[in-house]
């Protein structure tokens, strides 16, 4: 590792850094991905450009029309533990407390989690069903995309030379909704997911399903939506023969590999067990959410 | 290139002249020689470097000491001093929760951030709070009940009634 270390104060003198140093700039967020790909000369970069005192990157707002903005530079703890995520919000809270360890929560980011594009980072399936969209800023200006289309492969995104993600944006979401997130691997939250499932359900006035996502983690080259098994809840009666059909469709629909983890029918198998799962305790959720709020 | 640098540890400011990419663990142990911290993988599994940062566990092996620029760094030589050991020290002798010691400082300082946090966090609180912990030789049992024995301490010396 040898490098120069920059640590500019607002967004536009980073993007300009960036844009100096092209190919040869990392930019540090938390650093808990990066340092390890410095550390085993995966990169070899010229400069580190730090993200850490540009204060604009750390806000987290509730806007007058209900939806959230959070900025890439929140701590996955800041996240997990903020009041403003709770009820709502509640699955990115979730998805952050299952990474890792509080020491790497204390330190890697919300922004740090997508932008290193992991098949099976944790926030994002969460992020994704909440339908998140990101900020990114770059040269030429700022520009908007649903999260989901953000990754193109493992470790791969639509970030251009120059550009970073800035926030999340969360809609304001129903409040007759309810969102789980399970995360299996071998040894619980310190380990990489061998699946992860996300799912939200929003219940109309009569109880039928009248919003569904279900994206699944860790077993395609990026996070991505079941849209098949989407599609063939909405208008339902929630049932748990539906819910099950749903977990089959979401295991024909991944596309896993096998590596040391797991091999690619079990990962198969376990999607079918967790999104049934997960659609259960959502349902609850959103029930118990109708129920109380009339 | 060096660059100087100042780092507040255990309340004392240091002087030192490191390149940026070496590890706040790295220039805890080699130029500070406060050899308290671990490092046991250097990647951010283990768990044996953990210092607390600003009142939060970190792990040193993870952080680069640009990183830690302005932040009040407490490691476990900052806990206690000699013949007066902090409850936490005192708790894990009392309770065997030591064989060959390498984990006991990270586990020492991600306690202290806990209880700090949460005075009277639960058994289940204190296990979820070590998970970035490794231990070979005590299978965790007397660890924890360490940490519970100086929870108990410590709420008794802030209200002794
Ligand atoms: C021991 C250990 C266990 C882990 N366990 C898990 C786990 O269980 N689940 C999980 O999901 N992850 C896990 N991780 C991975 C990691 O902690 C997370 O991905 C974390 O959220 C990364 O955030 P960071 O701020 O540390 O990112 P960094 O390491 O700083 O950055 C990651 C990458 O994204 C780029 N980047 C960061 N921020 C931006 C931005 N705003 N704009 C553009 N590019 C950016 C960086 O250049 C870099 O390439 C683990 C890591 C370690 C070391
Ligand atoms: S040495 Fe830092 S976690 Fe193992
Ligand atoms: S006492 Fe030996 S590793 Fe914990």
């Amino acid at each position: 590792m040898r490098f120069d270390f920059y640590e500019p104060t607002t967004i536009g003198e980073c993007i300009e850094m960036l844009t100096h140093f092209g190919q040869e700039a990392s930019l540090l967020a938390g650093g808990t991905d990066l340092l390890v790909k410095l550390r085993l000369r995966h990169i070899r970069p010229q400069a580190v450009i730090s993200l850490g005192v540009i204060d604009e990157l750390k806000k987290l707002e509730r806007k007058s029309d209900g939806s959230l903005e959070i900025g890439a530079m929140k701590t996955l703890q800041e996240v997990e533990s903020s009041n403003l995520l709770a009820n709502e919000f509640d699955l990115v809270r979730q998805g952050a407390g299952c990474v890792s360890s509080i020491q790497v929560r204390n330190v890697a980011t919300l922004g740090g989690n997508s932008c290193n594009a992991s098949p099976s980072a944790d926030t994002v399936p969460a992020l994704i069903a909440l339908g998140a969209e990101v900020q990114i800023v770059g040269p030429h200006g700022e520009r908007h995309l649903v999260l989901e289309d953000f990754f193109t492969g493992p470790g791969e995104t639509v970030l251009q030379k120059g550009e970073i993600l800035t926030e999340f944006k969360l809609p304001a979401p129903s409040s007759h909704s309810g969102g789980t997130y399970k995360k299996y691997a071998i040894r619980g939250e310190v380990d990489i997911s061998i699946v992860g499932v996300a799912t939200r359900l929003t219940l109309d006035r009569n109880h039928k399903l009248q919003e569904v996502r279900i994206v699944l983690g860790g077993v395609a080259p990026t996070p991505n939506r079941v849209r098949r098994a989407e599609d063939m809840l909405v208008g339902q009666d929630p049932r748990e023969e539906l819910f099950e059909e749903a977990a089959q469709l979401a295991a024909e629909e991944s596309r896993p590999i096998s590596d040391q983890r797991a091999t690619a029918q079990y990962r198969r198998e376990m999607v079918k067990v967790w999104t049934r799962y997960t659609l259960q305790e959502t349902f609850q959720k959103a029930r118990q959410n109708h129920h109380g709020k009339g | 290139m060096k660059q100087r640098k100042e780092l507040n540890v255990n309340g004392k400011i240091y002087e030192v002249f490191v390149e940026p990419w070496r590890t706040l663990l790295e220039v805890l142990r080699e130029e500070l020689h406060l050899t308290g911290a671990k490092m046991g993988c250097d990647d951010g599994n283990c768990g044996a470097c953990t210092v607390v940062i600003d009142g939060k566990a970190i792990k040193g092996c993870l952080m680069l000491v640009p990183q830690a620029k302005g932040k009040k760094i407490l490691t476990i030589e900052g806990l206690g001093s000699g013949e007066n050991l902090h409850p936490l020290q005192q708790a894990f002798i009392d309770h065997f929760a030591v064989q060959c010691g390498f984990c006991t400082p990270g586990m020492i300082m991600s306690a202290k951030a806990l209880l700090d946090e949460k005075p009277d966090a639960t058994e289940e609180e204190i296990r979820s709070g070590l998970q970035g912990n490794i231990c070979r030789c005590t299978g965790y049992v007397k660890i924890v009940e360490a940490v519970e024995a100086a929870r108990d301490k410590l709420a008794q010396k802030s209200n002794p009634l």
